[in-house]
């Protein structure tokens, strides 16, 4: 079929210019040796799969409907409605374990630290408390990082682009497991004890999804526990569904944003989406908050008084100074400009550095290494800066938790102490609402540039941390320095309070790292309890995303890219048009016949050589020479059970009572099926036939060869496939289009370009 | 005298006898309650600085409370509609006796008096006076030793209070810090996270007056082994980046050649880029 004309037209087409494509069909020679190169971000990892989230409407499935009566199907609504309740109960329980231990055990570590500087400033030797200090983070640290990089490296970071990528449709290995989730919620308590530059609530996240997963299939494979509940929601459509719940739980929990986690979920999953799953993810975000709030409320001794909804709560934006004018929208956006071009200098110094740590620190011990050297430099930063600074402030009517004298004189505090020496949420809320005059213009600003410094080089190390709350304080720290000169350039006029430009400021700052939109907006708004401020907050989050596009792309995009992961984004890239199905697919592809000898079942998924996951059943006509018509999709999942259960056309001859398999028997073994190898077939059984009719999906999805990338894009991004199969006008198989055909192409710098795939 | 002013006022613009009056009883009441508040004031205003508040007005702040409440309770011989309470708290849109005694309870809650005073709020807890007693002696402890050199003020010719007094202001302020901390442990609400002011404040003027103004808290800075230490530490992530830059090897990805029609030129042009 390959004719040479064919080759020239798919060489013009494809979008390299012509000499080198000339000089390309000239040196047209098939490299088949393993080429090996260096990690950078244009390849695509073969590690990650697509979650199958069409659903193989086989014999057995239809069966299974016809058993079920209408009733049954109410059932399971309503099981829905309490999985999502019992994911909002959890969720917010977690988040009040994460709050109550951090507080506590940061609160031993500074009252430890603070006490032994108090002793040694009288007495002299303070380079033993910086010691102490260093120490102390660094080996907290060190057990956070350590579980993460020897146990479960995926809890690794905030998890939000994992999660992205789960409701994108990519299977990220041990994503939603159990064990990830201990290990998630202990890591990032460590991380935040340990001073580090980093928050807790981006992990809720991932902490919320998590739960979301186990929850919903009714046992733990970690555990081996099955509690035989919830079966009928073994299957990836479902699951990702109560994940999406889950994130939106979890989102809920951290900034006491109910609504903004819904959004979250419909921003970053929104490709698959209905009404009633709205609402239910609604009604699990508010039972997660309401959880939080109440067991903190109890915890906090002044039960029934709710007024902790969030783990970070920006505090009350109602008095009068807190408000604006609309003189004040410029200088709102010009704040959004500067947040842009702030974060991305900072999306671009972290590109820099997780390449080198993908390329040269990717030894476990190397990375925990790292991640003390980090926490004991943050310390050292902290300290010095706290040592360097003459700041004192009246210890009188401030709310300092941990105040440290230092050099001040008696009953003063280092005012530097409040920003360092507390954990990152207190330091956001101090900034947002110390009365002005509370800071040095000079402190505020070396504060600033050693945060960004810091949270630059902490994040992407391997323990489990966020990036909202650095991002935040870094943005609230330049945000107050701007009020502050603002109001000393108008000589003090009281619109000018710091506090809210330090809020702006915050906004700006997130919004251009993160690039998130509506779903950050309403998560601020919820954040600050103040609906006036939605406009400025998102004018400030539109022109931070503007600018900051401009240069380079959002955090979690980026490191989504870095992970080689085959993330399909909202659409085609849009010079596509002229690629078609033909060029993008995969070929030849290997078919399986209606009937096919378990040897050769075998074979095909034994080599290693090709992990395919589906396999086009075509007509089993022995008479026909060509290839023949396709039939139907199987998967290899369907077909190891199949194996494990030996279905054959002769041993259901042989034993007439021999059990029917049911698609309880497919659920079961979800989603860890048993890979090939462990599934012993005899030589006997080699011979045996396999009867696949019952069991394929009869009606899978196929196009033309001659449907563009747009489309074939469209279709298989808004169906959420897995597999969709090119078929000729005769319905013959010709090739077969998986995410990572799709995703491989990508709108760079200069055009249209494909990545490659690599092993990793 | 203003009280009395006020007392008489009330009484002498009696009004026609056909006009709604205040009960004798309610009057008297509400002339209690002008003196009481008259008096409060004034102390409170006398006691402003150096404050000493909790210490001087507790006991007018008590009576205040009581006529308060008496008026609050009082039901007048006659009807019910006739009660002081109603007639005096609640049937103007001024309500100003609801508004002074708001003040005057603001303003003790502010002033967290209760945390000095014993619980039937009868006199100072004993803490409270030991920590006056001590501030007393450290500040006849300032003015003996200042005595001598009254005549020269420069500020380096305070070494002397520093030495004699050293003691004296070590033990106020290891009480002050002992006493801030059973609080903190003892209540959980906001308001009780702060000493009484009347404690606050002497702590305070005694602070400045040791560290401000006689100089006298010189901490030991250790700038030389600080920097060492910390430019170690700074020092040890350079190393660790050039070492594994170095040493380690580079993570290097397998290529996989894609099965696709075209995919040789492709591969090529990508391999070039790269190579």
């Amino acid at each position: 079929q390959l004719t040479p004309s064919s080759f020239l037209r798919i060489g013009q087409l494809s979008n390299v210019d012509l000499n080198e494509d000339i000089h390309e069909l000239e040196t047209e020679v098939p490299r088949q040796r393993p080429n090996e190169i260096p990690h950078n971000e244009k390849l695509l990892s073969l590690k990650y799969e697509s979650l199958d989230y069409d659903n193989s409407e086989n014999q057995l499935f239809l069966e299974e409907e016809r058993r079920i009566n209408h009733a049954a199907f109410r059932t399971v609504e309503i099981k829905r409605w309490v999985i999502c309740a019992m994911i909002g109960i959890l969720t917010g329980l977690v988040a009040c374990f994460i709050d109550i231990v951090v507080e506590n055990l940061a609160g031993l570590k500074y009252r430890v630290v603070k006490d032994n500087i108090d002793k040694f400033t009288a007495k002299g030797g303070l380079s033993f408390s910086l010691l102490l200090w260093a120490t102390l983070n660094a080996s907290v640290v060190m057990v956070g990082s350590l579980i993460v990089a020897f146990i479960e490296p995926v809890a690794a970071g905030s998890g939000i682009p994992q999660i992205k990528c789960y409701l994108n449709g990519v299977k990220i290995p041990h994503v939603v497991r159990l064990k990830t989730l201990v290990i998630k919620v202990c890591g990032v308590i460590l991380s935040v004890v340990g001073g580090l530059a980093v928050g807790k609530e981006g992990p809720m996240i991932h902490s919320g999804s998590v739960i979301a997963a186990g929850i919903s299939q009714g046992r733990s494979t970690s555990l081996k526990r099955d509690f035989k509940i919830f079966e009928y929601f073994r299957r990836d459509t479902e699951k990702r569904d109560f994940v999406s719940a889950g994130a939106a739980a979890g989102v809920s929990a951290a900034f006491g944003a109910p609504v903004g986690g819904v959004l979250f979920s419909l921003e970053e999953g929104a490709s698959f989406w209905n009404q009633f799953l709205t609402w239910r993810i609604f009604f699990a975000s508010m039972i997660s908050t309401f959880t939080l709030n109440s067991v903190l409320s109890v915890y906090h001794g002044n039960a029934w008084d709710l007024s902790s909804p969030g783990l970070i709560n920006f505090g009350r934006f109602d008095s009068e100074k807190m408000g604006y004018t609309i003189q004040e929208i410029p200088i709102f956006i010009f704040m959004g400009v500067v947040g842009g071009i702030l974060g991305a200098l900072f999306n671009a110094l972290n590109y820099w550095l997780t390449m080198f740590r993908i390329r040269y620190i990717h030894r476990p011990c190397l990375q925990v290494v790292e991640a003390m050297l980090v926490a004991a430099v943050t310390a050292t930063v902290g300290f010095v800066m706290i040592y360097c600074s003459r700041d004192c402030q009246p210890i009188q009517g401030s709310s300092v938790a941990y105040p440290l004298q230092l050099f001040c004189a008696d009953g003063e505090y280092n005012s530097m102490a409040t920003a360092f020496f507390n954990t990152p949420e207190k330091s956001v809320v101090n900034l947002f609402h110390d009365p002005p005059g509370s800071y040095n213009p000079m402190a505020l600003g070396m504060f600033t540039l050693m945060y960004f410094f810091l949270a630059c080089w902490t994040y992407g190390l391997t323990v489990s941390a966020g990036v909202f709350i650095p991002s935040l304080l870094i943005g609230a720290a330049w945000g107050r320095l701007f009020g502050i000169s603002l109001s000393y350039l108008t000589k003090g006029s009281i619109w000018a309070d710091p506090g809210k430009y330090a809020l702006m400021g915050a906004a700006a700052q997130l919004g251009g790292i993160v690039r998130m939109t509506l779903s950050l907006t309403v998560i601020m708004m919820e954040a600050t309890g103040n609906v006036t401020y939605g406009f400025p907050i998102m004018l400030v989050l539109m022109t931070a995303k503007i600018v900051g596009d401009y240069f380079v792309e959002g955090l979690y995009d980026m490191h989504i890219q870095l992970q080689s992961v085959p993330f399909l984004h909202w659409e085609a890239p849009v010079t596509s048009h002229s690629l078609t199905a033909r060029e993008v697919m995969s070929t030849p592809v290997t078919c399986l016949r209606r009937i096919e000898r378990v040897g050769t079942v075998v074979d095909i998924l034994s080599d290693t050589s090709s992990n395919h996951n589906g396999f086009p059943v075509v007509e089993s006509n022995p008479d026909t020479t060509q290839v023949a018509g396709l039939r139907g999709l199987i998967l290899r999942s369907q077909l190891i059970v199949l194996l494990k259960h030996k279905v054959f056309v002769e041993r259901a001859n042989l034993s007439l009572v021999q059990r029917r398999l049911k698609l309880k028997d497919f659920r079961d073994a979800y989603p860890r099926f048993p890979p090939i190898q462990s599934i012993h077939v005899s030589q006997d059984e080699r011979e045996c036939m396999i009867d696949l009719s019952e069991f394929m999906n009869p009606s899978p999805y196929t196009v033309p060869q001659e449907a563009s990338l747009p489309r074939v894009f469209k279709l298989f991004r808004a169906l959420g496939l897995r597999h969709l199969v090119v078929v000729d006008n005769r319905n013959e198989v010709v090739g077969m289009v998986t995410r990572k055909d799709l995703a491989r192409y990508r709108l760079g710098k200069e055009g249209l370009e494909e990545l490659s795939l690599a092993q990793t | 005298e203003l009280a009395q002013e006020l007392a008489e006022e009330l009484w002498g613009s009696g009004l026609p006898g056909d006009l709604p009056e205040l009960e004798p009883e309610c009057r008297s009441l509400l002339a209690a309650f002008a003196e009481g508040s008259a008096a409060l004031t004034g102390c409170l205003g006398r006691r402003a600085r150096p404050v000493r508040l909790c210490q001087g007005c507790s006991g007018h702040y008590r009576r205040l409370l009581g006529q308060y409440d008496s008026i609050a309770r009082a039901v007048g011989n006659s009807s019910e509609s006739h009660n002081c309470a109603k007639s005096i708290l609640t049937s103007d849109r001024l309500q100003i006796v609801v508004t002074l005694s708001e003040f005057f309870n603001e303003t003790w809650e502010a002033a967290n008096c209760a945390n000095c005073l014993k619980n039937n709020s009868e006199g100072l807890s004993n803490s409270t006076e030991e920590f006056l007693d001590l501030f007393n002696k450290s500040l006849t402890c300032f003015e003996h030793n200042l005595q001598g050199q009254a005549i020269d003020l420069s500020p380096n010719n305070y070494t002397e209070v520093c030495k004699n007094c050293n003691e004296t202001y070590t033990k106020l302020n290891d009480l002050y810090n002992h006493l801030q901390r059973m609080n903190r442990q003892g209540g959980e609400s906001a308001h009780s996270a702060h000493l009484c002011i009347d404690v606050e404040d002497a702590m305070n003027i005694t602070r400045k007056l040791w560290s401000r103004t006689f100089n006298c808290s010189f901490p030991c800075s250790d700038t030389v082994p600080v920097i060492a230490v910390s430019s170690f530490i700074l020092f040890l992530p350079v190393v660790f980046y050039l070492s594994s830059f170095l040493h380690s090897k580079q993570k290097k990805r397998i290529l996989i050649l894609p099965k696709r029609i075209q995919s040789n030129a492709n591969l090529v042009n990508i391999q070039e880029k790269y190579s």
